[in-house]
């Protein structure tokens, strides 16, 4: 169990001002469970996710994961980046194995589990390749199996999926589905489209910007229909799933012009 | 249907004649390529030095001819000049570079690097480097002299602070365009602050250290003859000022030859260096 308590990031503005970019968020992330944060920009949702990551340290409350407090990053946590963060250097098998690497396990044994991960997420044929030869969306599959060798308790993805055209992100997000549930790791995962977020998750939680905190919080099957039935389109399409697509987009509208009016 | 039939018609008709392919005009050079023109320009440079001097416009003391300079070469190659065959000056002048090289990386880019990370290291050093980088060598040679005599320890530690500077500047601007999520993400993979320095930090400055290592080599062929203006009886610098002195203008040309020759194959080394090193480069 991941579990944020009261959590408060303050920032100081380079003008001087306190800007509370997360004000006593609390958030419990249960084992297996597909916990997605949609807000607009500057909702605190990456703040959050660098928080739980151990990028930065909290003004107020607790993180625990398995009870244990959370006080700077490790490989306990696995990061999956919006920019891709793959080194150029390293051809992919071995980008994959950078955790193992550092964890002091063996080459021959490092290389047999990324060669696993790499079958999982769909690029056993590409070990030996450079970052600089895959696309986008290749790229992310990369950063997916790196993040999971070094088999964290939970899965931290901030905007995986933001900077791929349409079509392949919903790929990857068909993907991810099938690795989440083959490997069974928690996931928190941080997006701006509300239909991926729907689709994802077995929670959505709704921020809202200044100061950054959960306004809403949705609990949802589709994935999990997703996973049974495999047909995305059928999902995304049903009345059920527009219904509440319209009615979070109503939400983050709403949030936005109460914000407007407030300036 | 026949739309189809069409098309193939099309494309048939077209493996039949080569089509004519197009493409958008590049702004700037882009990547055409520029070999063949440069080698043209070579040989009219060559061609109008050998047709001035053979029209007579110049004395031949001032310019001498392309033969000249050619046989001068061989004479210079057989019998050697001032008092040492050409692989003496050759060699003296290429251990001065390489040793003062071998100094200047080594101090530059721990230097270099302990700069980017560490801001008393950044405070400090700056000021001195800030201050010595822009003077031109010529200007603290005397200095040099008087501080270090007139022996070898002056001539390369000229060279060396000639060098050094480059190195170090590019070491550290190799460690600044460390984008932060790379350091995040092999932290959150586990990176202790030694891993994250060896695994992460150096290879990400190392295309900007072998700039800047191209650049420092260029610099000391640049210093060399400076260098060697100070009590050398070997060396290529040497050899050139000695020939002034006696208006053996053809000397002069083999020299320059020499060290232009000496100066392309260093960056031309360099390069490969980069190409097996650094293959990324550019691609990503």
């Amino acid at each position: 169990m991941l579990k944020v308590d009261h959590a408060s990031v303050h920032f100081e503005a380079d003008d001087g001002r306190i800007v509370h970019a997360l004000d006593r968020v609390s958030l419990d992330i249960p084992d297996n469970g597909f916990v997605v944060a949609l807000g607009a920009s500057g909702c605190g949702k990456s703040t959050l996710l660098n928080a739980i990551a151990g990028f930065l340290p909290l003004s107020d409350g607790v993180i625990t994961l398995n009870g244990k407090s959370v006080v700077g990053p490790g490989a306990d946590r696995g990061v999956v980046f919006q920019k891709d963060t793959l080194l150029p250097w390293k051809n992919v098998i071995d980008n994959v194995a950078l955790g193992l690497k550092f964890a002091g396990i063996p080459k021959l044994e490092q290389h047999r589990r990324s060669a696993e991960l790499l079958k999982l997420v769909g690029l056993a044929d590409f070990a030996n390749a450079f970052p600089y030869e895959l696309s986008g969306g290749m790229r992310q599959r990369v950063g997916i199996a790196r993040a999971l060798a070094t088999e964290p308790d939970i899965l931290l993805m901030d905007e995986p999926f933001g900077a791929l055209d349409s079509l392949t992100r919903e790929q990857m997000q068909e993907l991810l589905v099938s690795v989440w549930k083959k490997t069974g790791k928690r996931v928190f995962f941080i997006t701006h489209s509300v239909e991926e977020a729907l689709f994802l998750g077995t929670q959505v939680i709704v921020m809202s910007p200044r100061p950054g905190r959960i306004v809403a919080r949705f609990d949802l099957d589709f994935v999990n229909r997703f996973a049974e039935s495999n047909d995305a389109r059928e999902i995304k399409a049903s009345p059920e799933f527009t219904n509440l697509r319209e009615e979070i987009r109503a939400l983050l509208h709403g949030a936005h012009d109460i914000r407007s009016a407030a300036e | 249907m026949s739309e189809v039939l069409h098309a193939a018609a099309v494309s048939a008709d077209a493996s039949r004649i080569a089509p004519k392919t197009v493409r958008m005009k590049s702004f700037g050079v882009g990547s055409k390529p520029t070999l063949l023109i440069s080698l043209a320009t070579a040989a009219a440079l060559i061609a109008l030095w050998w047709g001035i001097t053979e029209l007579a416009v110049v004395p031949r003391l001032f310019l001498p001819t392309p033969g000249e300079v050619l046989t001068q070469f061989n004479i210079v190659l057989r019998e050697g000049y001032a008092g040492a065959f050409l692989g003496e000056h050759l060699s003296a002048s290429l251990f001065r570079i390489v040793l003062a090289a071998v100094i200047a990386i080594s101090l530059g880019i721990p230097l270099g690097l302990l700069m980017g990370l560490n801001r008393w290291a950044k405070g400090i050093l700056d000021t001195p480097i800030e201050f010595y980088w822009p003077l031109p060598p010529l200007s603290y040679l005397p200095l040099m002299i008087i501080w270090l005599g007139i022996g070898e320890t002056s001539k390369i530690t000229l060279l060396v602070l000639a060098m050094f500077a480059p190195i170090c500047l590019s070491a550290q601007a190799g460690v600044r365009s460390l984008p932060i999520e790379r350091v995040n993400a092999a932290r959150s993979l586990g990176a202790s602050r030694f891993r994250l320095f060896l695994n992460i930090v150096l290879p990400t400055a190392l295309p900007e250290i072998l700039t800047g290592i191209r650049i420092a080599l260029g610099v000391g062929w640049s210093t060399l003859v400076a260098a060697e203006l100070i009590a050398s009886n070997r060396g290529i610098g040497y050899m050139i000022m000695s020939a002034s002195q006696f208006l053996a203008t053809d000397v002069v040309f083999v020299g320059i030859a020499i060290i232009a020759a000496c100066a392309f194959a260093f960056g031309a080394a360099v390069r490969l260096f980069e190409r097996a090193l650094v293959p990324w480069k550019g691609k990503s």
